[in-house]
Formats: structure tokens, C-alpha cells, sequence
């Protein structure tokens, strides 16, 4: 079984796949059956996804741990190759980052899920089977698989939020779940339809009859036009940014992430909106170089938007889930700043960040949870003086806020600082201008997090709110992971912006030489 | 060699330690582990006199050591200490503040359900103060910087059940982090332009001309604005006054050693840099002018006795601006240290009126405690007329060289105006003093009002012997190479005495005594009557400008309107018009679609036949 070896990275996707087939056999009556079955899967899962990151060898860089499964070979008059499609694994600087990543999301995800008792069973099959999809993205260098994974991890989505799933009423308006899940599904799919159209269209035009990357990028300086790039990287871009949080395609994910289980809130908004911007790096920048330079202005100028934008309409909010949920359109924001940089700095900021911000919003919507289960509502309003008797809860709540707006010793500092970096080194005055702008809405964070915080946590408590208990050892373990995490990019960010940089040199460089 | 200067980050390291330790496990140790912030303290102030006297009977040497905190490419940042003439100076000033108010904490919190937790944030905001004034490098400056402003918003709303201390700890954070934005823009222009973060570096490639005269401007601004935002000047005084909220040991630390002097001491580090501006020391010196005016005139109808005290000291540290605007560092850097040591003092002595009087802060509910209170009252007049600046106390010593420097650099109209500045500072530090200790006690607390326990009172005797002496350090002394404080921190400046200035100032502070004794001690004149007189100017003082009242306006109306445009239009526009609006549309057009499925012969039989003509004509146009 070299599957399951290991250090081969397609572990990281039958692992979930082999929990689902368990649990697929386990009787729907026994849920601590299924919930310790679960934890240890994503136990050993995080393993995994720690091995890559130490085992990694930082001084070889580039892609290591490849791996290749041959699924379909093409053979005919016009092209002759051996690897059209072909499950092709592999892990470089970035991807590792992000593995990681995905392992303790899943890990402290599965934690919080501990209580939820309608159906756990089909839950956890569905939430493996999202983050099999989830890994697979992150480890796959086949344009086909890319899409087969990125599809299996927004569709699952569907049913995890439409069941297990909270509908927000408001005075003015209602959201229901299903609404929610409708609209997160229908969107991300049309942005899926945008990603494949592109990508059908590089594996016509490069001619290779190979959807390998390596295949494609070989050609690629041949047969892509510079006005191929230019109308196809502009797709590719929207089709991942859509994912990304991307403005004004946006409004999915704050939705999605209120009415979706605490979970898959982490997942969701720590994890999946990632996939976006890593996909625009793995297949716009890595395969249309031309084209992200063409375009990466614009997406500079959307990513600041997406930061004021989401600052303000987190402010504007009075549900606690919403306001992360549009704070976390506002981080987006910087990754795609990040990433239209173009430059060292701002590509190694805009991964750190996604790494951050994962962990971070995992956090914000794990304590949002904790709460959530105590006091049965998430309303600004009525909550107050938590603090008093949810200690720890109001300490965990406030380190996720300091690393959201920014406080330096924290994960959030490190990777803005080279994001900023990155934004003023890129232009000569509209670098200062746009960078000015991201300060500034590190500002707007400090606003809206500060006044979430006195208002819900401090100030006297109400009667009706003072039998609640505090963080239990599970929910303190699975928000330790993830402060500690928080606390050792901020600190030490030496290893990780390491790690980063091997992996997105080699993207850089040939975007360089395009030029 | 007794202790080299490379070892100075264990003095900020041990602080921090004693925090994560104390904040972590501080309620199952002995004492609550109030023990570990407290030692952590007293190694640092030993550590820094041992290398105090180094760099006094040893070589003057600038000494610094760094490591790499990141690395990207070929752009390597930073964590990285220097210690100099200036930092040594901060160094004594925050170790023996932060040590003495932390043994008065030992009184005054007592009983406190959170107490280790509130010696651990003691640490660590010290702590980052010790770091920030030993950074080399604008970014590690930074780092700690923010540092210091968590340690202010957890201290301040340490008592976060009162609703009024976890808004005036919000508002000490966002005021302060506005100010932020423009430091960490000003440092990213600078690390633009030069590629480094390392302050001399900077300094020297401004001075070569490297950097080009904009961006030198706007960064110059921009550090400015993060230090109008720390030190408390107009217009981002409001956190200040607010800040009382916290306990009133956090207020000494506050304004006397950490926080707000940040400001201050990066101006002071950045002056070589401000000065190649042209013209821009001048607008440094009007804010400060300003600053320094405004906020003692609404020191002079306060009542709270802590607001009183907080707006003396955004008076004090617009003085010190004005003074670092006129090119005056020396003189700017010995106030700096003297007034931290006569503001600790003051509040220290608050902290003890307040213990004795069950909390009690509006302090015409007080009145004769001198009789109660003596240590207290004694003490407390001496750090009241050192900041007046009556002679022989250090303040008189401080004021003295910084009106000479303000009469050097900035000529005689910035001279009149700060003597204007000088009379109200001892006007309203009088008519504190009378006001609390003196006259007829009115109000039972007062009657019943008792001395501090020994160790409350013992940090204040402390501090107002180093009130007394400290003027001592300005003349030069016979130590090593000691030659006046003034020449330890800038080599050209030498202590003088100007023959007019010096009475000038020492007799408009005593005027002031006098008129302020006249009125609130023997009451030979009536200050109702002159507010009376005066009514519109005096509510207009009383209502502080109404400065933050349209603050509160502007959140309300400017930002929060706009945050609530924004999010009901992200909901109405976007994704109901938007996103919806698309989903209606295609649902609507098969709806529509479907009708023309009729299932009727004739309808289909109509469509064929138009087809068929349709394509008959295509085929004949693109036949031929």
C-alpha cells in the first residue's frame, strides 16, 4: 500500500476517504463511536501534514515527495502522450504551508464538532470528504485533478451547511440556511465553470495532450500568446477569486460562513477560501505569466477595495458571525494585494497570511461557537459582560481580534508587514497610495474588533448570562493548538517565510523572465 | 568592563518572561506570583546601573547586537538593541519607575481578585517600553510600540466590569493606532527609499541626500503623526484624560515612564532626520506650543484630581515637543526624566489621597488633609512645585534649559508664549495642592480620611528625594567624565544660566503660586466670582473644547453611518440586486422560455415554417 506510506502526499487524501468508508460502516446509533473514530483520523492526518512540513527539505527546495499514478494516457493521429491525465502528487514550499494548515483546521475542527448530535455520523463523512478535496488541491499537479478536487471541496459544502446549518433572522431580513448554501454552491460553481473553461482552453492550445502542468508549462512560452494570457489568466483570476472573496463576488461567503456549523465555518473561511489565491499562483501565475502581469493591477485595486470594503461592512454588523465573516472578505483583501505585488516580499506576505488568516478565523469562529452553545444567540446586541464568567473564552476571543488587527508578536503582523512592504516597493506612487489604503484598513479592523470586544465581553454582566461555563478541556485544547500556532508565526515567522519563500521563487522568477 | 552594554536585553527580556510566567500560572504560585514581575523589575534597574556605570567610568561606546527576525530574498528584518546615551537614560527612568510603582502596587492592589494578572500586564508593558527605547531598528521600534499600546488597553480596562474602563481603554487604543497608521507608513517610505530599517543607517543616507526630499517630508509627517498619537498632543489628546479609568498605579506608569513618553523618545531619536526637513521642527514646535497652552488651561478648571493631573501632563508633554521643535534635545530628554519622576510622584500621592478617601477622586469633596494625610501632603507639594518649576527642585532645573533652548532656536514670540505656559503649569499645580490638602475638610470621606500603609508611602518619599535632587544632575558634577546631564546626551551642549530668562520664569511660577494661594488657599480672591465672570469661557474650558464631544460625533455620524451604508449596500446592491437579482433574472427567462412550449399544432407548425424561410434566406445570402 505505497498509498498510505508515509511520505507519499496522496495519505493526505485516502486518509479522509478511508475515515469516510469507516464511518460509512459504523451504526448511526453509536455517535462516540463515530466522534473518536473521527479524531483520530484527523489525529493522524495532522501528523501527516506536521511530517511535510519538518521533513521538508528547505535547503533543495522546489517540489519534493512527488509521486505519479498514471489514470489515462491519450494516443491518436494528433498527440501522442502518456501522461493526458494522471494523479501526479507532489509538495512544494507553499503547498506544505498550507497543509499544515489544513491538518489543524481539520484536527480543532473535528474537536468542535464534539457535541453535534443530529445525524454526526453523516457529518463527519461529508466534512472528510470535503477536506480529502481540500488536501488534493493542495498536493496535485494534474490541471484535471486540480478541478476534480477543487469541485470536491466546494460540493459537499451544499449539504453540510443546508443540514447541519443555522438560519440568521433579523428584524429586517432572513437568512435561511438553505438560501446560504444555494447561493455559496451556485456561485463557486459558476466560478468553477470559468476555472475549467480556462483550463480546457490551455490544454487545447498547448498541444502537449497532457493536462501535467510541468507538460504545459514546458510549451508554454511557445504556444500562449500574449493575448491568449492576457483573456484567459483575466478568467482564471475571477473563476479562483470568486473563491478568494474577490469583490464584488463576495457576498457568498459572509452568508455561507453565519449559516454553516461551527466546523465548517473553519474550514470554509479557514481553508477553502484559500484554495482560490493558491489556485490563482499554482495555475494562473505558474502557466500565464504574461497575463498576471497584464492583470495584476487590477487585482491590487480589487484587493484594496475588498479590504476597506470588508473593514466597513464588518463594522456595520451586529451578528458576531457576520462580522468575522466580512472581516474575513477584508483579509482576502491583503492575499490578493499580496499577490498582485508580483514581488518576493508581497507573494511570501500574501502565503503567510493565508496561513494566518486560517488560523485565525478558525479560532474567531470556534469561540464564536463556544458562545454560541452557551447563550443560544450570537447578537451583539444582547450579549454583554461574558468575560466575567467565559475567561477564557474573552482571553481566546481576544487574541483571534489583536491578530486581526494586526498586533505585532501575533501571526497577523508578520504577514501584513510584507504585504505592505510589498504593496509600497510595487509602484511609485499608486504602491504608496494602495499601501496607505491597507494600513488604513488595519485601522478600521482596530475599530471594529475593539468595540465587538467591549461590548460583548466587558462591561457588567446580565443576570440570565452569569450561569454559563467557561471553555471546557476540549474546546482549551483545540483553541491552544491554534493560538500557539498564532503566537510562533508572530514571533518566529523565520521558519515558515523560509519554507514559503522556496516555494514561491520558482513562480516569481518565471513571471521575471516573462517579462 | 563591569557589565557590558550587550547584555541590556536581558532587562526587557526578564520583564517578559515575567509575564508569560505570571499570566500563565501566576494564580497557583506562592503570592499569586507577584514575586516574578516584581523581581523581574528590580533585575532591571540593578542591570541598568551596572551599566550606567560603565558607560560613565568606562569608555563611552554605543554597543548593539541584533538577530534576524525574518528574512525574504535579500531584505533581512531585524530584531536588534543599541545602547546609547539616550537609551541609557530611558532605561534608569522606566526600570525605577516601573520597580517603585510596582512595590506601591503591592498596597494599593491588594485584595484585587485579579491581582497577578495585573502585575504580569505591569511587566510586560514595561517590558516593551524597555525594549522599544533599546531598538536600533524603526521596525523592532514598531514591534514594541504596539507592544506598549496592548499593555496600556489591558491595563486601562483592568477593571473591565466598569462599562467607562473598557470604553476608555478602546478609546486609548484606536486614538493611539490612528496615529500608528502613520508611523508604520512612515517607516515602510523610509525602508522604501533606503532599504533598511536600521535607524543611523537611515540617518546617515538622509543626510548624504539620499532620499528624496518628499518622501523625506511625508515620512517625517507621518513618524510625527504616530508620535502625536502616543504622546498624547492635540488633536489626539483624548485617549489621555480617559485613561484615569485604570487603576491609579497604571496612570503613574503611563505618564510618567512607558506610554506616553514613546512619543516623545522617538521624536528625540528621530531628530537628526526631522531637522534635514526644512521647516518641519517649526510645525513639531506649534503642536507642541499648542498642545502645551491648551491643555493647561483645561487643567486649571478640572476637578477630578486625576484629570487635572492627566491633562498637566499632555501640557508637560507638549512642552517637551516644543522644546525637541526648538532643536533643544538635551534639555528636552532632561525634562522628560524629570517630570516622569515629579508626574509618578503625583500620582503615586493620588493613588494614596484616593485610598484614604474610599475612592474618592473629585477633590472639592476633599479639603485639609494635609492634617490627616502628612507623608502624603508633603510629598505631594514637592512633586506640585517641582513641575511648577520653583527652584531648588529638578523642575525648576529642566524648565530653565528648555526655555534657553526654546529662546535659541525658536527666538523670543515661542519664549513669551511657553512663559504664558509656565505661569498657568504652577497656577493649577497650587490650586491642586490647596484644594485637596488644605482649608476646611468637606465631605465625610474627608473627616475620616487615614494615612497609607508604609508601603505606598515609602515609593513616595522615594520618588520626591529624586524630585529634590535630581535638579542636581543638570550642573556638572565631579563624576568621571560627567559633565552635566545635558552634555551626557549631546556632547555640544553645556550647562548655562541665562541672566534674564532664569528670573524671568522663576518669577512668573511664583506669581502664579502666590495669585493660585490667594484664591484657592486663603481665599482672599474668589475663583466663583471670576468663573462667573466669566461663564461662557469658563464652561466652554469646562466642557474640554467639546473636542471630544465632536469626536463622538464623528464615530456616530461619519464612520458608523458610513460602516452601516456600506453594509446595506453590500446587502441591497450587491448581492439582493447583484447576485439575486441574477439568480431572479434566469429563473424568470425559463419561466418565460417555457411558454413558448404551447403544445399546440399550430403554434409549432408557425415556428417551423418561419424557420424554414429563415434558413431558405440564409442559404441564399451565403450561396451567393
Amino acid at each position: 500500500m505505497e498509498f498510505l506510506s508515509f511520505s507519499n502526499p496522496t495519505t493526505l487524501v485516502a486518509l479522509p476517504i478511508l475515515g469516510c468508508l469507516i464511518l460509512l460502516f459504523v451504526p448511526g446509533h453509536r455517535p462516540d463511536l463515530v466522534r473518536w473514530i473521527s479524531i483520530i483520523f484527523a489525529t493522524i492526518v495532522l501528523g501527516i501534514s506536521i511530517y511535510f512540513f519538518i521533513f521538508f527539505d528547505l535547503s533543495e527546495g522546489g517540489r519534493q515527495f512527488v509521486y505519479e499514478y498514471e489514470w489515462l494516457s491519450l494516443a491518436g493521429p494528433w498527440v501522442d502522450s502518456q501522461r493526458a491525465i494522471s494523479m501526479s502528487v507532489g509538495i512544494d514550499g507553499v503547498a506544505a504551508t498550507m497543509v499544515l494548515l489544513t491538518g489543524i483546521v481539520m484536527f480543532t475542527g473535528t474537536l468542535v464538532s464534539w457535541n453535534i448530535n443530529v445525524k454526526n455520523k453523516d457529518f463527519f463523512i461529508l466534512y472528510f470528504l470535503l477536506l480529502s478535496g481540500v488536501f488534493g488541491v493542495f498536493i496535485t499537479y494534474d490541471l484535471f485533478f486540480f478541478f476534480f478536487f477543487y469541485e470536491l471541496s466546494v460540493l459537499p459544502m451544499y449539504l453540510l451547511i443546508a443540514k447541519w446549518g443555522s438560519t440568521s433572522k433579523f428584524s429586517s431580513f432572513e437568512r435561511t440556511k438553505e438560501y446560504s448554501a444555494m447561493k455559496l454552491t451556485l456561485v463557486l460553481v459558476a466560478g468553477s465553470v470559468l476555472i475549467w473553461v480556462a483550463i480546457i482552453a490551455m490544454f487545447v492550445q498547448s498541444g502537449v495532450g497532457s493536462f501535467h502542468i510541468d507538460e504545459v508549462q514546458a510549451v508554454m512560452p511557445d504556444k500562449f500568446s500574449v493575448e491568449f494570457q492576457s483573456a484567459f489568466f483575466l478568467m482564471l483570476m475571477i473563476g479562483f477569486g470568486i473563491l478568494a472573496g474577490l469583490w464584488p463576488f463576495h457576498t457568498w461567503s459572509p452568508d455561507g460562513h453565519v449559516a454553516a456549523p461551527t466546523a465548517v465555518s473553519m474550514v470554509h473561511a479557514g481553508v477553502l477560501m484559500k484554495l482560490g489565491a493558491f489556485g490563482i499562483m499554482r495555475v494562473g501565475m505558474t502557466l500565464l505569466p504574461e497575463g498576471a502581469q497584464i492583470w495584476m493591477p487590477l487585482l491590487i485595486g480589487l484587493g484594496a477595495v475588498n479590504v476597506i470594503y470588508g473593514a466597513l461592512s464588518a463594522m456595520g454588523q451586529t451578528d458576531l458571525k457576520y462580522v468575522i465573516g466580512y472581516s474575513s472578505v477584508s483579509h482576502m483583501g491583503y492575499v490578493l494585494m499580496g499577490l498582485g505585488t508580483l514581488s518576493l516580499m508581497g507573494l511570501n506576505g500574501a502565503v503567510l497570511q493565508m496561513f494566518s488568516h486560517g488560523v485565525m478565523t478558525a479560532l474567531f469562529f470556534a469561540v464564536v461557537g463556544m458562545i454560541y452553545e452557551r447563550t443560544h444567540t450570537r447578537d451583539s446586541l444582547i450579549l454583554t459582560g461574558l468575560a466575567q464568567k467565559m475567561g477564557v473564552v474573552a482571553v481566546l476571543f481576544t487574541i483571534a481580534g489583536l491578530t486581526s488587527l494586526g498586533l505585532p508578536g501575533l501571526s497577523g503582523f508578520a504577514a501584513e508587514l510584507l504585504i505592505f512592504i510589498g504593496i509600497f516597493q510595487s509602484y511609485e506612487v499608486w504602491g504608496v497610495i494602495l499601501g496607505s489604503l491597507a494600513v488604513i484598513g488595519a485601522a478600521i479592523t482596530a475599530v471594529y474588533i475593539l468595540r465587538l470586544l467591549s461590548k460583548v465581553f466587558f462591561g457588567s454582566a446580565k443576570d440570565d448570562l452569569l450561569n454559563y461555563s467557561d471553555a471546557t478541556l476540549r474546546e482549551k485544547v483545540a483553541a491552544g493548538v491554534l493560538v500557539g500556532l498564532i503566537l510562533l508565526v508572530g514571533i518566529l515567522p523565520f521558519p515558515f517565510v523560509k519554507m514559503i519563500e522556496s516555494g514561491v521563487k520558482p513562480i516569481l522568477l518565471q513571471i521575471v523572465g516573462a517579462g | 568592563m563591569i557589565l557590558s552594554a550587550e547584555y541590556a536585553w536581558v532587562i526587557p527580556g526578564s520583564a517578559i518572561i515575567a509575564f508569560c510566567l505570571t499570566s500563565l500560572f501566576g494564580k497557583k504560585l506562592p503570592f499569586r506570583g507577584i514575586f516574578l514581575p516584581v523581581t523581574a523589575a528590580l533585575l532591571g534597574f540593578i542591570l541598568f546601573c551596572l551599566i550606567f556605570l560603565d558607560f560613565i567610568f568606562a569608555d563611552f561606546s554605543v554597543t548593539t547586537a541584533s538577530i534576524d527576525w525574518m528574512v525574504v530574498g535579500d531584505w533581512s528584518l531585524t530584531w536588534g538593541f543599541s545602547v546609547d546615551e539616550i537609551s541609557i537614560v530611558m532605561l534608569g527612568l522606566v526600570t525605577f519607575i516601573s520597580l517603585v510603582v510596582q512595590v506601591y502596587s503591592i498596597g494599593y492592589m491588594s485584595g484585587d481578585p485579579r491581582l497577578s494578572w495585573y502585575f504580569a500586564v505591569h511587566a510586560l508593558f514595561a517590558g516593551a517600553m524597555l525594549a522599544l527605547v533599546l531598538a536600533d531598528n524603526l521596525l523592532f521600534l514598531y514591534f514594541c510600540w504596539e507592544l506598549v499600546g496592548l499593555g496600556s488597553y489591558l491595563l486601562i480596562g483592568f477593571w473591565f466590569e466598569k462599562r467607562a474602563a473598557s470604553e476608555a481603554a478602546k478609546k486609548a487604543f484606536i486614538t493611539t493606532r490612528l496615529g500608528d497608521v502613520g508611523l508604520l507608513i512612515g517607516i515602510i517610505l523610509l525602508f522604501k527609499a533606503t532599504g533598511t530599517f536600521h535607524i543611523p543607517s537611515i540617518i546617515h543616507a538622509a543626510q548624504n541626500g539620499a532620499i528624496s526630499e518628499s518622501t523625506l517630508m511625508w515620512s517625517s509627517l507621518m513618524i510625527f503623526l504616530g508620535a502625536m498619537g502616543k504622546s498624547a498632543q492635540f488633536p489626539f489628546h483624548v485617549w489621555l484624560p480617559d485613561a484615569m479609568e485604570g487603576p491609579t498605579p497604571v496612570s503613574a506608569l503611563i505618564h510618567a515612564a512607558t506610554m506616553v513618553v514613546a512619543g516623545v523618545y522617538l521624536i528625540a531619536r528621530m531628530l537628526p532626520l526631522l531637522e534635514i526637513v526644512p521647516g518641519f521642527l517649526t510645525i513639531v514646535a506649534l503642536v507642541g506650543l499648542f498642545t502645551f497652552l491648551f491643555a493647561g488651561v483645561i487643567a486649571l478648571v478640572m476637578t477630578d484630581i486625576k484629570k487635572v493631573l492627566a491633562y498637566s501632563t499632555i501640557s508637560h508633554l507638549g512642552l517637551m515637543i516644543l522644546t525637541l521643535g526648538a532643536g533643544g534635545l538635551a534639555a528636552a530628554m532632561f525634562h522628560l526624566v524629570v517630570h516622569g519622576f515629579s508626574k509618578a510622584l503625583l500620582f503615586l500621592g493620588a493613588g494614596s489621597v484616593m485610598h484614604g478617601m474610599n475612592g474618592e477622586t473629585d477633590c472639592w469633596k476633599m479639603g485639609g488633609l494635609s492634617r490627616k494625610m502628612s507623608v502624603t501632603s508633603a510629598t505631594f507639594l514637592i512633586g506640585c512645585l517641582s513641575l511648577a518649576g520653583i527652584i531648588p527642585l529638578s523642575g525648576f532645573f529642566s524648565k530653565d534649559e528648555m526655555l534657553i533652548a526654546i529662546n535659541d532656536g525658536l527666538g523670543p514670540v515661542f519664549l513669551f508664549a511657553t512663559l504664558a505656559g509656565v505661569f498657568l503649569s504652577s497656577l493649577y499645580m497650587i490650586r491642586l495642592f490647596c484644594v485637596i490638602f488644605m482649608g476646611r475638610s468637606r465631605s465625610e470621606e474627608a473627616n475620616n480620611s487615614h494615612e497609607s500603609p508604609p508601603v505606598m508611602t515609602f515609593p513616595l518619599l522615594v520618588l520626591s528625594l529624586f524630585g529634590v535632587l535630581l535638579g542636581l544632575l543638570a550642573l556638572p558634577l565631579p563624576l568621571g567624565e560627567f559633565e552635566g546631564f545635558g552634555n551626557f546626551i549631546d556632547p555640544y551642549h553645556h550647562f548655562h544660566i541665562s541672566p534674564w530668562i532664569t528670573p524671568l520664569s522663576l518669577g512668573l511660577a511664583l506669581t502664579g503660586l502666590i495669585i493660585g494661594f490667594m484664591c484657592y488657599g486663603y481665599s482672599k480672591i474668589s475663583h466663583e466670582l471670576v468663573a462667573m465672570k466669566f461663564g461662557y469661557l469658563y464652561r466652554l474650558v469646562l466642557s474640554k473644547f467639546y473636542i471630544d464631544e465632536f469626536y463622538q460625533w464623528i464615530i456616530d455620524k461619519v464612520v458608523l453611518s458610513t460602516a452601516r451604508f456600506v453594509s446595506i449596500f453590500d446587502r441591497v446592491v450587491v448581492n439582493d440586486t447583484g447576485v439575486d437579482g441574477i439568480g431572479v433574472s434566469v429563473v424568470l427567462s425559463a419561466f418565460k422560455a417555457r411558454l413558448t412550449q404551447t403544445g399546440k399544432l399550430y403554434n409549432y407548425g408557425t415556428a417551423m415554417g418561419v424557420g424554414i424561410l429563415f434558413m431558405a434566406v440564409m442559404w441564399i445570402l451565403v450561396s451567393n
